[in-house]
């Protein structure tokens, strides 16, 4: 799980793995880890701190990883444009792995993502998916799919 | 062999050859030129070069090692022997990182080692491992060791450094499982984390952590890492068995482990090597955490004696304190201000009267030795009743018939007391029972006494004229004179009795001329 920081990482795989949302906000330090069943696949969750104009990515959290979801803030534009930086990082240092998007907050009012700001994410061939760790929209979805992706890239 | 043999195998080589040009005639020449292929060692070299790498890669990878495994050897060996400068300089950025770890490893083992047996060494328990070793034969160490040997490890992990991945996890039985992939992954993020945000230098790794318990300790190869989760506080020692078994990993399973993808199927038998890890002694484990909580109650006991100690002291020395404030109020002439205990004496301050006695007779039979006792006490006289009849007792040397007694705190002198001790005394007991120290309303002389002392100084008729009685209160003898007497008889009479306010003499005779009775007037009202 990267992004930005504040889009909703932690929320969607707290949403993802636990069920559970909480609207209060707690940065991650580092990185957190957490398990799911994904079918008969065991997904082993990083969730890595957000990005932020001080802290870059740790890329050495993403060694190893085998799928990545790239995560931004829908109420935020300027989010989801920065994943295209954050996919070259992340390319640079893993290769070119099975990526899917998650454009998150999509329960909340200001929705920023016009149709050229989505044009550009599907020009990318990206899988994207309006989110929400709140009331659980697309959230699933967004697992499945990067797990049914990276089952047929090792097939 | 004769002569006609020889020409007929001649004969019959010739026809065989004669054979072989008819049947390979055209393929002689190929045969020949392959003949000359395989003879020619430059060109066989140059065959087996072209096909060399290609076949290398198709080959069975297991097999291939287990091949080159020992010419690889003898070569590096042959290599290194030859020119050992050039690969140490080669290696030196490998090793030296990994020589100072080992090295920081075995002193800082070496330390806790030092520390333990010390510890072990002065404390009561290592005491009595020590006469035990002597007892059995066993070692120190070997004892020593076996009662610190106060750990579990419940969990062994082999993780994928790149991934972060569980290769294999071992868990000790009865024990809670984990989730070993986030273990293993969150093992793998911490050491990013600290190789990141702590340390400058790269190669630096978190060898250990401590998670309430259990200590989590982490061996670290090339591309894996083995975390083994501790319960308790296992011996420095295992530490390097971890990197044994890590080592022993990477040869066994160098080609599972470079190619791992998540699947452990390849490294069928790691168990066995992880296995000797699982240090689980349970039975010189529970015995050991007595001997911990007994070790550690120790401290407790001996605080508890000696705080037993002091209040039975505190108690004893304030019980004797009480019972000489008791005893010594009980004593007449001694006035106690203060009783203290100081430097293991019982000092006594106040006022004593020199005549008084300290009761020690008493107070040795409550264990108050004599010698504890100090009197730091100024001297006075003491009016006591006991005391005044004390020390009239010893100065007036009572005779017989005298008697001291005291009545509503008053001092009585009585009894009928030889006329001569009457005498002898008489300015004393005048003086004591004017100073209203001593009552002698009670107190006359005997008449026995003064009858004697009549018959010592005169003859038998002139004691026929004289004549005793007591006067009506019994306090006073009366000597009544008859008959004629002679005046230097009466000069006698009044020497033995003038002043006397025991004995009044009165003469009749003179009695009737009106003037020479021989009388005192202070006699008359005597006691």
């Amino acid at each position: 799980m990267v992004g930005d920081f504040s889009v909703g990482k932690t929320s969607l795989t707290q949403r993802f793995v636990n069920n559970v949302f909480s609207d209060k906000y707690l940065t991650t330090i580092g990185v957190k880890i957490d398990t799911a069943i994904v079918g008969d696949d065991k997904l082993i969750v990083w969730d890595v701190a957000g990005r932020d104009s001080l802290s870059p990515i740790n890329a050495s959290y993403l060694v190893g990883a085998s799928g990545v979801i790239l995560v931004a803030d829908g109420s935020r534009s300027n989010t989801a444009s920065g994943l295209l930086e954050i996919w070259q990082m992340v390319r640079k240092r893993i290769g070119s792995v099975p990526v899917v998007v998650a454009l998150n907050k999509v329960d909340l009012d200001g929705w920023q993502i016009d149709d050229h700001s989505r044009a550009i994410l599907d020009q990318q061939g990206w899988d994207v998916f309006a989110t929400s760790a709140k009331d659980g929209k697309n959230v699933e979805a967004v697992f499945n799919k990067l797990v049914e992706k990276m089952n047929s890239k090792d097939s | 062999m004769s002569e006609i043999d020889k020409l007929s195998d001649k004969e019959e080589r010739r026809q065989i050859d004669e054979l072989r040009e008819i049947l390979v005639g055209e393929n002689a020449e190929q045969l020949a030129a392959l003949k000359q292929r395989i003879e020619d060692i430059e060109s066989r070299t140059r065959d087996v070069s072209e096909v060399l790498a290609p076949a290398i890669r198709q080959a069975d990878s297991s097999k291939l090692v287990a091949s080159l495994q020992a010419p690889f050897a003898l070569t590096l060996k042959q290599a290194i022997r030859s020119e050992p400068q050039e690969y140490a300089e080669i290696l030196y950025p490998v090793m030296a990182p990994s020589i100072a770890r080992a090295i920081s490893q075995a002193i800082s083992s070496m330390l806790v080692t030092i520390n333990r047996t010390v510890e072990s060494a002065t404390s009561v328990e290592g005491i009595k491992t020590r006469i035990q070793s002597m007892r059995t034969g066993i070692p120190y160490g070997e004892l020593a060791l076996r009662q610190s040997l106060l750990y579990r490890v419940e969990h062994v992990y082999l993780i994928d450094r790149d991934s972060g991945m569980q290769i294999y996890q071992i868990t000790a039985p009865d024990t809670e499982s984990l989730d070993g992939d986030a273990v293993s992954a969150m093992a793998s993020a911490i050491q990013s984390f600290v190789r990141d945000s702590f340390s400058q230098d790269r190669s630096a790794m978190l060898t250990d952590f401590k998670v309430g318990d259990h200590n989590v300790w982490v061996a670290h190869g090339p591309k894996t890492m083995l975390a083994c989760v501790i319960l308790g506080d296992a011996p420095e020692s295992l530490k390097g068995e971890l990197y044994t078994a890590l080592y022993k990993i990477r040869t066994d399973y160098a080609l599972p482990i470079a190619d791992f993808d998540g699947s452990a199927d390849q490294f069928d038998g790691v168990e066995c090597i992880l296995q000797p890890l699982m240090q689980s002694r349970l039975k010189d484990n529970q015995s050991g955490e007595n001997r911990s909580s007994r070790r550690n109650s120790i401290p407790f006991i001996i605080i508890g004696l000696v705080l037993l100690y002091f209040a039975y002291q505190w108690f004893t020395h304030n019980n004797k304190l009480s019972t000489v404030e008791y005893f010594l109020r009980q004593t007449p002439g001694i006035a106690a201000t203060d009783i203290y205990w100081k430097s293991g004496k019982l000092v006594v301050e106040g006022l004593k009267d020199p005549d008084a006695k300290a009761p020690y007779g008493v107070l040795e039979a409550y264990d108050v030795d004599r010698d504890v006792l100090e009197f730091r006490t100024i001297p006075f006289r003491s009016l006591e009743v006991d005391m005044e009849l004390q020390r009239f007792r010893n100065e007036l040397t009572l005779p017989r018939g005298v008697y001291l007694s005291v009545r509503n705190e008053v001092i009585y002198l009585y009894g009928e007391a030889p006329i001569l001790w009457l005498n002898s005394n008489d300015a004393r007991i005048r003086q004591l029972a004017a100073d209203g120290r001593l009552t002698i309303s009670e107190l006359s002389a005997s008449l026995e006494s003064v009858s004697d002392l009549l018959r010592t100084s005169f003859s038998k008729s002139d004691l026929k004229d004289m004549r005793m009685t007591s006067n009506a209160r019994g306090e006073l003898i009366v000597l009544e004179i008859g008959g004629t007497f002679e005046a230097s008889k009466l000069a006698l009479l009044s020497a033995l009795f003038a002043g006397s306010r025991w004995v009044m003499v009165t003469a009749k005779e003179r009695a009737k001329g009106g003037d020479d009775s021989i009388s005192n007037q202070s006699d008359s009202s005597a006691p």
